[in-house]
């Protein structure tokens, strides 16, 4: 049995049927979690010795109308990451903070904050992290129009315009003058 | 008058920005190979003691307050060269929701070299250029910041908040 399917086989027999676990490929496994379950998972994890908190991402899937977290942890011993993935209600988005579990997750959640609006319940200082004075929707959500917003913020009018009425000059090698 | 415009155009005393990607191009051009000293130019170290801002590359808006509070403390004449596309329209950044795209509606730029980075030749070439233009008493771009305060002030003011950014309480 290969890293991996150990990984897998340990994750299944712990939670049941509460995780839906996949092996993507060579090094990397995925656990699809709900919600309430992912600060157990990474605990477990964590004394399972996963103790490398990579990376939390967030991805908008604005049609089903949620949010999808990801948890990036990779352990040196095992060399394979494990990717928690969960998905939340996207507007009012709430997730228990994980800052109690790794360290770690304290600026990946500030940054999600702040690009994404969701709101980590337990974070102690969820301000201004990346961007300052920021007025507006999170800018990573996608029904933020950036064009519209660059437009409006930096006089950019009738730049834009003009980038896209222009008639396309075909590229004609270097040295010819356009 | 003349003598004040001799001496001032060739001992520019340069604070560099480094903001963007364009900043690696001025180690060649203050060290042996291009060799900015023949022209009088040094880099200094703070604002205070400098005569020429050189803005490398894309400002975001958290820059963009640092810029301007850096720009105010120089003493005048002050020059502003902006250096790359970016401090032109955006240059790639054009349609980034952080960063501003024209250098000149929040500070006024004396002189721009256009480039995406621009090579140590050029920036040589724009520093000839501003002491040709400081001789000829054509790098005012200090006093239209003096002049029009307020229009800046309200541009700035479009961005960042001003009034909790400024110095006095
Ligand atoms: S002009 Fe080009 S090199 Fe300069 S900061 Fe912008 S992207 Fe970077």
């Amino acid at each position: 049995m290969t890293v991996e399917e150990t990984i897998k086989k340990d994750i299944e027999t712990t939670f049941g049927e509460l995780v839906r676990v996949e092996i993507e490929r060579k090094h990397r496994v995925r656990a699809y979690t709900p919600r309430n379950m992912v600060l157990p998972m990474l605990a477990y994890l964590k004394q399972r010795g996963f103790h490398q908190f990579t990376l939390l991402t967030c991805v908008d899937w604005i049609k089903d109308g949620k949010f999808e977290l990801v948890y990036n942890l990779y352990s040196l011993n095992y060399n394979v990451h494990v990717l928690i993935s969960t998905k939340i209600n996207r507007d009012k988005a709430t997730m228990p903070t994980a800052i109690n579990v790794y360290e770690m997750a304290f600026d990946y959640e500030r940054e999600i904050h702040e690009m994404f609006g969701v709101e980590f319940e337990g974070h102690p200082r969820l301000d201004e992290f990346l961007l300052e004075d920021w007025k507006g929707i999170p800018p990573m959500r996608k029904d933020f129009d950036t064009r519209k917003y660059v437009e409006e913020k930096y006089g950019m009018k009738d730049l834009t315009k003009e980038l896209f009425t222009r008639k396309e000059q075909p590229y004609r090698g270097p040295g010819s003058n356009g | 008058m003349k003598l004040f415009k001799f001496a001032q155009s060739r001992s520019l005393w340069m604070m560099h920005f480094c903001t963007g990607c364009g900043a690696v191009e001025l180690p060649p051009t203050m060290t042996s190979r291009f060799d900015m000293e023949r022209f009088g130019i040094i880099p200094m170290a703070t604002p205070r003691q400098s005569d020429l801002l050189l803005i490398t590359g894309y400002l975001t808006v958290k820059t963009l307050k640092r810029v301007v509070r850096a720009y105010e403390q120089m003493p005048t004449p002050r020059y502003v060269i902006g250096f790359g596309s970016c401090t032109i329209n955006g240059g790639m950044y054009w349609d980034s929701y952080n960063v501003i795209k024209k250098l000149e509606l929040y500070i006024p730029v004396d002189l721009y070299i256009n480039g995406c980075m621009p090579r140590p030749e050029a920036i040589i070439d724009a520093f000839l250029k501003l002491r040709e233009m400081i001789d000829k008493g054509e790098a005012n771009a200090w006093k239209k910041y003096i002049e029009n305060y307020e229009w800046y002030k309200k541009n700035q003011a479009e961005v960042f908040d001003v009034e909790k950014w400024s110095l006095k309480k």
